[in-house]
């Protein structure tokens, strides 16, 4: 499967406080590539990169096989966008700014944008900054499906928005994916709503990539132990420790969160003289939070 | 290429049409009201004067419309997309240039309708009077130099405008420095004349603003 987006070894300061070093990013195309972090992890500023509206110190960009930024203007006619925040011209009305987006895309479908209009409940002749919140995001979606782009990028596009809203958005766009086969990169900090559409999860904090892979593989494979007579040290172990501590005091044994966990791992525990008494599955944020806990610890200098 | 002209054409008429039938309107008033009363045929040499007098001081209200209407027109031109933050504009899937120069036409485009209303006002103030002997009417060379001034302007404007506040930050620091400059200068004693100098550079033929200084006239010998 080729790459829809690929970010080779790139770095970007912005100020001196923020930077994103060395992300490597690779978005199979016909994917829902999830985009998860907290806020100010650097997912927008990704994907501005991702956009050209950036540009990178070093590193390099590709999208649908074009560079980025060099050829901005040919990507962005197969890309669809939805910032985090409202973009469009508040003075001017949902069928003004529809008929205004249509003439710079060639590929424009009028009958989506006509369904969707009804089917989201959207009055042409209404101003845009006079919609509500959840009617702003329903017509930047509409834009961004009504482009027919090969690409969506969407940065939280449902943050804040009330549970009908956000059903909305996101049955529109399974249906768009389903019909076109396009990918869908798309940025948020609700696990559970990622969890529900993406089939690849990449997690991003303070501007580095923590981890990037299949949702399946990641919820699998990150599992709380319950480990008894546990080793102070541990060695080699064929698995990710991403956090240890001790339950009830040390009585209970250990809790331990581990990454890349398949079902065999438990001879490991054997061979170091202790034993594994319960495997519990962890659902995405669960398994999200102690990645971040697991990163930052080791940032800060926290010894496993 | 014609439907994103359309596009950015009516979403920059929508923004500045007030600006734009108010300019048309005075542009197309101008002209009328320095000739109001003016001249027959009978009127003799010092009412020929009279006249000019009037003209020349109506005719201080073209650049002042000129310089309004640019500047009017290329604040409304960049209002929407720096209240965007230019993301819209900037994921827009054409050349950068491209974008600046559709909105640099639109904003011509409805230029040429005050434009057009000093060309048919100038010449309907003609029309309705009635010059003194020596004296000669000029509505299409008013109404020409009437559309370089607002050119300039709005061009002027919108380059200030499109920039970032950086961009205007240092335009008002050059202007800053400038005054501190001369304000030193003179009380030092020291013999320098900035603003003189400024002035011959850019208002004096063949500087760019020179077209803003002068007599406007639409009545002359």
């Amino acid at each position: 499967m080729s790459d829809a987006i690929q970010i080779e070894r790139l770095h970007y300061r912005a100020g001196k406080t923020f930077e994103i070093k060395d992300l490597d990013l690779h978005v199979p195309a016909g994917s829902i590539y999830g985009f998860l972090g907290p806020n100010g992890s650097g997912k927008t500023t990704t994907i501005r990169l991702i956009l050209g509206l950036l540009r990178p110190l070093s590193g390099r960009i590709t999208v649908l096989g074009d560079p980025m930024p060099e050829q901005h203007a040919r990507v962005l006619a197969r890309v669809g966008y939805v910032p985090e925040q409202p973009h469009l011209d508040a003075t001017l009305t949902v069928g003004e700014l529809i008929d205004f987006q249509s003439a710079f895309y060639p590929r424009w479908d009028q009958a989506r944008a006509n369904e969707l209009v009804r089917s989201f409940e959207l009055d042409d002749d209404q101003l845009f900054g006079r919609l509500s919140k959840g009617q702003k995001a329903k017509l930047m979606i509409l834009l961004a499906l009504s482009q027919r782009g090969e690409l969506l990028l969407l940065d939280e596009p449902t943050d804040g928005l009330d549970p009908v809203v956000r059903r909305d958005i996101l049955s529109a766009l399974l249906t768009y994916v389903s019909e076109r086969g396009s990918t869908i990169f798309i940025s948020s900090h609700l696990v559970h709503e990622l969890e529900r559409v993406c089939d690849w999860v990449a997690v991003m904090d303070d501007g580095r990539l923590i981890l990037e892979a299949p949702l399946e593989k990641l919820k699998q494979g990150t599992k709380r132990l319950v480990v008894m007579d546990a080793p102070a040290e541990i060695i080699n172990p064929p698995f990710r420790v991403l956090t240890r501590e001790s339950a009830n005091g040390g009585s209970a044994g250990e809790n331990w969160v581990v990454g890349d966990w398949e079902p065999g791992m438990t001879s490991y525990f054997e061979g170091v003289g202790a034993s594994v008494r319960d495997v519990i599955d962890l659902d995405l944020e669960d398994g999200f939070v102690e990645l971040l806990r697991s990163f930052r610890d080791v940032k800060g200098g926290v010894r496993r | 290429m014609i439907a994103m002209f359309r596009a950015v054409l009516y979403s920059q008429w929508k923004w500045s049409r007030l600006i734009v039938v108010l300019g048309t309107v005075a542009a197309f008033a101008i002209p009328l009201l320095s000739l109001q009363g003016a001249a027959r045929a009978d009127r003799g040499a010092l009412r020929a004067q009279e006249l000019l007098h009037a003209v020349q001081a109506w005719g201080a209200l073209y650049p002042l419309l000129a310089t309004a209407l640019g500047l009017l027109m290329a604040i409304a031109a960049w209002a929407a997309d720096h209240r965007g933050r230019h993301i819209h504009a900037l994921t827009l899937p054409l050349e950068r240039w491209r974008y600046v120069l559709l909105r640099f036409g639109a904003g011509f485009v409805l230029l040429a309708a005050p434009i057009t209303a000093v060309l048919i006002g100038s010449s309907l103030a003609i029309l309705t009077a009635t010059l003194p002997p020596g004296l000669q009417a000029y509505p299409i060379a008013l109404a020409v130099r009437f559309a370089f001034a607002v050119l300039v302007a709005y061009a002027v404007f919108f380059a200030v405008s499109a920039g970032t506040a950086r961009t205007a930050g240092i335009i008002l620091g050059v202007i800053a420095a400038v005054i501190l400059v001369q304000v030193v200068a003179s009380i030092a004693n020291i013999d320098l004349n900035l603003f003189s100098a400024a002035q011959t550079v850019l208002a004096l033929g063949p500087g760019p603003l020179a077209v803003f200084t002068g007599r406007w006239m639409l009545v002359d010998v």
